[in-house]
């Protein structure tokens, strides 16, 4: 750095990219979440649990569109 | 040069009357800027200008060894007004060295999210900020004579914004009090919930990341977006009519104002808004993906434009010093010898930089600023051009005006003009608005695009909205793409942060951040005098520039150079006070450490 004089860094920039055993985001949580599908869709479950399969669309032609 | 050759001058010149004059820092801006300038009082012009930042950021130092998707994150902390224009930028960067393609549905989600960001940061910087320079109560403070003209002015465009005279608009512009600038800050509130509402959280998105998008696709979210926009366009079809009569008004009342602030045209615009039927990320194709942005990007050059290819753009960047506290990176390895396509990259291109930070003395002869200077090298001409971003709005309307690409059913680029299509609001009926290229690229002209470029946002996200609802209602509402993070991967994303052009230029290796880069809009606009001698945009638009306040040296308040300056868009990460010396500085402040290169 230039000659500039520095303390002692208290912060270690070049820590591993990833710790194992922390859950990454861009898996999906699939088993976790009900309802999300591993193609990207998703069914009613998504939204409620409770009566859930008589929330889904009535035909299959129909998307399936998350509530609100 | 590649700077703006000098004024032709009327008349006899009388014997120079110079005196220093400084304002360090800038207020209504963000961060430390400091503008010093030579004013010839006798012959009322500005004779010399250095703009100076006194900020050190260090993103590029820090942003080594960590974690690539994370860099989106932390890059958006550059910035507490635009933070999310780094975020999307950032994700662009990424998304080309992971070689991951979000599904439409998430492009049109932050398109719609960067949309809102630019209608609130305009209207905010334009009606709150830029205005206290136009208001009655600076007019009148500045130039009395001009205010009594502006009370017999009918103004043009009275039956579209309802006030009667150029004074009552002024008026209107008073800061605290005035009707517009109270009506601006309930607007930003409203444009700033519609980006929340996409993007998660302001300014710093909580839901944009690499591969697509976390918000929940409902169809309320649409909707509520919707009913939103709805009610802010009446605001922003008065402003632009309210933007015309006042600076038209300026051009009449002082003949010559045009000079003030003037510059060489030179604008840089890297393109906003993908489109997602096109754009894939891959640098192999990224001409084509480019030109079917919806802001067009493109580089102009006295009025002409000379390149729309993306590629062309990226390989042309370099990053010089000169005037700036940092030692040359030139003896260092190269990250990056060659881009994808097998073209040369050169040593002074961000992806193969190094910032090694030198703090030292302030000296205007040496070296003065902690910006670098950004500059586009034309092949054609072997000239490092100063390139600035015209605020933003005035490249990007200028560049998509010549490209002539853009087309959709809100919004049609002529070649000379871009015409805004609005539909039927609360009180106004369905309007076009036709923005066309301006004669010259001066301190009027950077203003006057800011309310047109609000609309052409406004008519970009409803267009997104129709496609976004399409995709919802046919059932498709995936809005991530998986990914896997490459041993090594270079990546480059360009978008237009509010105040212009935005580029982030990444290196992975060993799945960790080796180089990261992002250059905004400041260092190009605010950038020293160069190795080659060329000043900076601001100091070549000032240098030179007309004095029309009729104030002396004494109560001096330099309200054109204020004007000049602001209508860039100045934002180097807080403005505390303005510093007037009755004529010379007596104190030189100087805290070379912590926090602007990369504003």
């Amino acid at each position: 750095m230039s000659g500039i004089r520095v303390g002692k860094p208290q912060a270690k920039p070049d820590t591993p990219a990833h710790v194992r055993g922390m859950r990454q985001g861009n898996r999906g949580p699939y088993r976790r979440q009900p309802g999300h599908h591993m193609d990207g869709t998703a069914d009613a479950r998504r939204a409620t649990g409770i009566h859930w399969k008589k929330h889904n669309a009535v035909a299959k032609t129909m998307p399936s569109i998350p509530p609100g | 040069m590649t700077s703006t050759e000098e004024r032709t001058r009327a008349g006899k010149r009388k014997p120079g009357q110079i005196v220093d004059m400084s304002w360090d820092p800038i207020t209504r801006i963000i961060g430390n800027l400091g503008i010093y300038t030579k004013i010839d009082f006798a012959n009322r012009e500005v004779v010399e200008c250095h703009s100076t930042s006194s900020l050190f950021r260090g993103y590029s130092v820090f942003m080594k060894g960590k974690d690539p998707r994370d860099a989106g994150f932390i890059t958006s902390r550059i910035c507490g007004i635009c933070g999310d224009n780094h975020t999307t930028c950032s994700d662009y960067a990424q998304q080309m060295a992971y070689g991951v393609k979000p599904p439409p549905l998430a492009e049109h989600i932050v398109n719609l999210g960067e949309a809102a960001e630019y209608m609130f940061d305009h209207t905010i910087f334009q009606d709150n900020l830029v205005f206290v320079d136009f208001c009655e109560a600076m007019v009148k403070a500045t130039n009395p004579g001009l205010l009594a003209t502006a009370e017999r002015t009918e103004a043009p465009n009275g039956r579209i914004h309802g006030y009667r005279t150029i004074a009552d608009i002024m008026r209107a512009f008073n800061p605290f009090e005035g009707e517009v600038y109270k009506q601006a800050l309930k607007v930003s509130r409203v444009t700033r919930e519609m980006f929340c509402l996409m993007e998660g959280r302001h300014v710093h998105p909580s839901t944009l990341y690499p591969g697509g998008v976390g918000t929940m696709p409902e169809p309320t979210t649409f909707t509520d977006y919707l009913s939103r926009l709805m009610r802010v366009l009446d605001f922003v079809k008065r402003a632009v009519a309210m933007n015309d009569d006042v600076f038209d008004f300026f051009y009449d009342a002082l003949p010559g104002y045009e000079e003030v602030g003037r510059r060489r045209i030179l604008l840089g615009c890297w393109g906003a808004w993908q489109n997602p039927d096109v754009c894939d990320y891959r640098y192999e194709t990224m001409n084509s993906w480019g030109k079917a942005m919806y802001v067009t990007p493109g580089i102009v050059v006295d009025g002409a434009l000379v390149t729309n290819n993306l590629v062309d753009i990226n390989l042309g960047l370099r990053i010089l010093l000169g005037s700036s506290y940092y030692e040359d990176w030139v003896a260092e390895e190269p990250f990056v010898t060659h881009d994808p396509l097998g073209n040369p990259v050169d040593m002074r291109h961000p992806w193969n930089q190094t910032t090694v930070p030198v703090p030292q003395k302030r000296e205007f002869d040496g070296k003065y600023s902690w910006v670098m200077s950004p500059r586009w090298y034309d092949r054609n001409t072997d000239q490092h051009l100063a390139l600035d971003t015209g605020g933003g709005p005035l490249a990007r309307l200028w560049s998509t005006a010549l490209n002539g690409l853009v087309e959709t059913p809100y919004i049609k680029a002529t070649g000379h003009s871009v015409r805004i299509s609005l539909p039927k609001s609360e009180e106004l009926p369905e309007m076009t608005l036709e923005w066309k290229i301006p004669k010259w690229s001066n301190t009027i002209e950077r203003d006057r695009a800011r309310p047109y470029f609000v609309a052409y946002a406004a008519a970009m996200a409803l267009q997104f909205l129709e496609q976004a609802m399409g995709l919802v209602r046919a059932g498709d509402t995936r809005v991530f793409q998986e990914f896997e993070v490459p041993d090594e991967a270079i990546g480059c994303g360009f978008h237009e942060a509010v105040r212009g052009v935005l580029s982030h230029h990444l290196v992975i290796r060993d799945k960790k951040i080796a180089n990261y880069h992002p250059y905004p809009p400041t260092p190009w606009n605010a950038s020293p005098r160069d190795s080659y001698g060329t000043p900076g945009p601001y100091e070549d638009a000032v240098q030179g520039q007309p004095i029309f306040e009729e104030n002396g040296p004494d109560d001096f308040k330099g309200v054109d150079i204020m004007r000049t300056v602001r209508s860039f868009d100045p934002c180097l990460p807080c403005g505390v006070h303005m510093y007037l010396g009755k004529g010379k500085s007596v104190q030189v402040s100087h805290t070379p450490t912590y926090g602007a290169s990369h504003g």
